[in-house]
């Protein structure tokens, strides 16, 4: 595997999205590349902090109450 | 203590069931609802839409499968027929001429790990994903708020695996650029001059 092939593949190995097959083949490349790896733990690290940004937010408790009250009469 | 001589209230399965399967993905509707309306108002209501149609179609939805997946395709039928017309403008943007930016060849000699990532505030990053095209913004709050599966995401949106992925790729790219240029402005990074 070469790089633009690696790189091709980048988010749908982050994404777990390969097949068994080109995961470990995209993980050979990764471990005799730096450049390629320096990339991927980049894009993963964004993902992550992209997660983390935006899941605090939940639904506000008062819709909740009032869903409660229209859907079963609380 | 004393035992009751009352039996237990008999159980309300499809209530119960309801509350067990669909009211706990509660905040990933309203976290989706509100990434595409724009606005907490019209979250709610879409949120609340939501849920009442869900319930009185409970006796369709084959239980134990995949719940998340139906309430939020309802979820965006909702939004698609009563929401989007009046909360924002139909899209005109051709998707297609949307030049996707690398931002890690813009900074992989001076922040290779990211680390500007980590100034910007939460709000700034939710803002950044409002103003991606509506077709890029749903897929990737989907993906990567929701952590759902490619095949999920299309069966959702209607659309194939493989358009997932562009879309995907093309939204976070865009989403890196738009962030990379706020910390540029910003001053977290002195990034390349244009």
């Amino acid at each position: 595997m070469n790089c633009r092939e690696c790189v091709e593949h980048l988010y749908e190995f982050l994404d777990r999205e390969v097949t068994p097959e080109l995961e470990r083949d995209i993980r050979e490349h990764l471990e005799e590349c730096p450049p390629c790896g320096e990339q991927f733990d980049f894009e993963s690290l964004f993902l992550k902090f992209l997660r983390a940004r935006c899941r605090a937010q939940g639904a506000p408790p008062e819709l909740k109450r009032r869903l409660l009250r229209d859907l079963f009469g609380e | 203590m004393t035992a009751s001589a009352q039996p237990p209230p008999p159980v309300d399965e499809k209530r119960a069931s309801f509350e067990r399967e669909a009211l706990v993905h509660l905040d990933t509707l309203y976290r989706v609802a509100l990434r595409l309306t724009g606005n907490a108002s019209d979250a709610d209501d879409l949120v609340q839409e939501t849920m009442l149609k869900a319930y009185r179609a409970w006796d369709q939805y084959e239980k134990g499968t995949n719940a998340k997946g139906w309430l939020l395709t309802i979820l965006r039928h909702a939004f698609i027929n009563e929401y989007r017309r009046r909360t924002r403008h139909p899209e005109t943007v051709d998707l297609d001429t949307i030049e996707p930016f690398a931002v890690f060849g813009e900074i992989q000699e001076e922040d290779p790990q990211g680390a500007f990532f980590d100034r910007i505030v939460d709000d700034e990053v939710l803002r950044a994903i409002d103003a991606l095209p509506e077709a890029f913004r749903e897929t990737l709050v989907l993906s990567d708020v929701e952590g759902m599966s490619y095949q999920e995401i299309g069966k959702i949106l209607e659309i194939p695996v493989g358009t997932v992925k562009s879309r995907l790729f093309r939204a976070r790219q865009l989403l890196q650029g738009k962030l990379y240029d706020y910390a540029v402005n910003m001053g977290y990074i002195k990034g390349t001059p244009a």
